[in-house]
């Protein structure tokens, strides 16, 4: 299977946040992952698509290691994240989910107060009474301020975050990553569960953060990948098959799976 | 990238469990030591001809029902958390322990009563110390239950056995059920901010589960109070049924089952998760 891994940029060389090296990953006997080998560029939004069941959101879980929690999870190969191996035994795994903050496809707030949403993260990770009143309050409105949602919420901030809006349940769970100072995002098709505007608002808000961490993003939405990201990652069964400036991908696809994908002649 | 080489240290971890393990021996064996004491040694053999206060003795009856139902409900509960938290859902220990208690728990409880009458308590030398009692005449109700909380201390197994037969199963399965009732999503965005297995269950899964986990105890205790009524009633009538006294008893007993029902149905109708707008 030819796999037809990096860009062919010509800037200076990048920093990659994530790189696996022959990543395997069996559920049970059903192999999710055959030898992935992926390199994620730091500060980037980069995107994974593919059919359904192709292993993009396997592959992302493997990031901050939560599908280990679906028991009967065999993995095997190296992933590096900011360069640890995170399947070294001396990984903390509450701190590599700090470092590595996850975005899931329906917005799961918890069902508290927005404001003890925001600092539900940095309580957990802080020794208790560690935060005084002003701190906190000062995070909640600079986690607030960065997703957009505190001319809107600052009135609110004691409603249950459950009761907002989806798009600003989304935003919400953006919102509470950012106290504990991640440095990688991933995101499992964010917008499939909000329409058009708040679609447009997590991809603006997706955009402007871009910066400061680092966007792994799976979508289905083809025109949201081409739209967001800079990098773009095609999975099919299990494979990486293409991996690709998003442009080029989209362009001229080398693959004629990636061709017959992003001409949706399936998918 | 530092903060991912923070050690988590083994050692630590099986200091803290060791810990836990030593606090819960030290709770449990004083409370063990005291229920034995109260309730079966030391309660003074008073001779057959005197008849002691009946209302002292009912809630003497009570308070070790409820110690025991108490001490057979923490025992579920704690089972179903292993269970459902701990172990994963292809463990054969888990599958086998699931399969034990679905079978127990559809059990009714009156054969429970019936096991501790025919096997429990004959090995406890009880039902001996009825009949010679009985048989002597003109003793009254009242005595016949003083000398039955008066056996050994193998009557306190005893009763606590049936206790953990009857009451167990059930409550493991409401805990399970009321534990697999909070929504996946909650989980997974705490474990997701690197929250740890017993931060997530504190902070969300128990406070959510909680009122199930009552409920499902009330049902369960409501169940075993019925079963002790009904003894005391079937006592009652085939042995002095002119007595009355222990009719105070028999109403304490199904009072308490009617109310704990009630309590348990409220607790399910007010609590149970409903699907809620946007979860």
């Amino acid at each position: 299977m030819a796999i037809n891994c990096n860009m062919d940029s010509q800037t200076t060389p990048l920093n990659y946040s994530i790189e696996t090296e022959n990543l395997n990953l069996w559920y049970g006997d059903f192999q999710a992952l055959i030898d992935v080998n992926v390199k994620i560029p730091d500060g980037q939004i980069t995107s994974l698509i593919g059919p359904s069941g192709c292993g993009k959101s396997t592959l992302l879980r493997c990031f901050n290691r939560v599908n280990e929690r679906y028991g009967n999870v065999t993995t095997e190969g190296k992933i590096e994240v900011l360069g640890k191996n995170i399947y070294d035994s001396d990984v903390s795994l509450p701190e590599l989910r700090k470092t590595v903050g996850m975005v899931f496809q329906r917005p799961n707030p918890l069902p508290i107060s927005v404001y003890e949403n925001i600092l539900f993260g940095l309580r957990i990770h802080s020794p208790v009474g560690h935060l005084t009143r002003a701190e906190s309050d000062q995070i909640v409105e600079e986690a607030l301020t960065s997703v957009f949602l505190w001319d809107d919420l600052k009135d609110r901030l004691k409603v249950r975050a459950t009761s907002l809006q989806l798009e600003q349940q989304q935003k919400l769970c953006i919102a509470r990553l950012l106290p504990l100072k991640p440095r990688v995002i991933l995101m499992d098709e964010p917008c499939s569960a909000l329409d058009a505007k708040g679609t447009l608002a997590v991809e603006e808000l997706m955009e402007v953060l871009a910066g400061k961490y680092t966007f792994l993003i799976v979508t289905h939405n083809m025109a949201q990948a081409r739209r967001v990201s800079k990098e773009c990652i095609f999975m099919f069964l299990g494979e990486l098959i293409e991996h690709r400036e998003t442009q080029a991908l989209f362009q001229t696809p080398q693959h004629p799976k990636t061709a017959d994908y992003v001409q949706m002649r399936y998918g | 990238m530092n903060s991912l080489m923070t050690h988590p240290n083994p050692r630590q971890k099986f200091v803290l469990q060791g810990i836990a393990l030593v606090i819960l021996g030290a709770v449990f064996f004083p409370v063990w030591n005291v229920l034995k004491k109260t309730h079966v040694s030391d309660v003074p053999i008073s001779s057959v001809a005197r008849v002691p206060d009946p209302l002292s003795n009912l809630f003497n009856d009570l308070y070790f029902f409820l110690s025991i139902s108490f001490l057979a409900i923490l025992l579920g509960v704690t089972c179903a958390f292993y269970l459902q938290e701990w172990l994963p859902e292809t463990n054969w220990v888990r599958r086998l322990v699931e399969n034990q208690v679905s079978i127990l728990s559809g059990i009714p409880s009156l054969l429970y009563g019936l096991l501790a009458v025919l096997i429990f308590l004959p090995y406890s030398g009880v039902i001996q110390k009825i009949e010679t009692v009985s048989s002597d005449g003109n003793v009254g109700a009242a005595s016949l239950k003083a000398t039955v909380f008066q056996g050994d201390t193998t009557l306190f197994y005893a009763m606590l056995l049936t206790f953990v037969i009857l009451v167990m199963p059930r409550v493991i399965k409401t805990t399970q059920a009321a534990l697999r009732s909070v929504p996946m999503p909650i989980r997974e965005s705490a474990y997701a901010l690197g929250a740890s297995r017993s931060q997530v269950l504190m902070k969300h899964v128990v406070p959510i589960a909680f009122p199930l986990i009552l409920a499902g105890g009330c049902r369960a205790m409501s169940c075993a109070f019925a079963t002790a009524a009904l003894f005391i009633g079937v006592c009652i009538w085939s042995h002095a049924p002119q007595s009355g006294q222990m009719t105070g008893g028999f109403v304490l007993f199904l009072g308490g089952s009617l109310i704990l029902s009630i309590l348990s149905s409220f607790l399910i109708e007010r609590y149970s998760p409903v699907p809620t707008r946007n979860t």
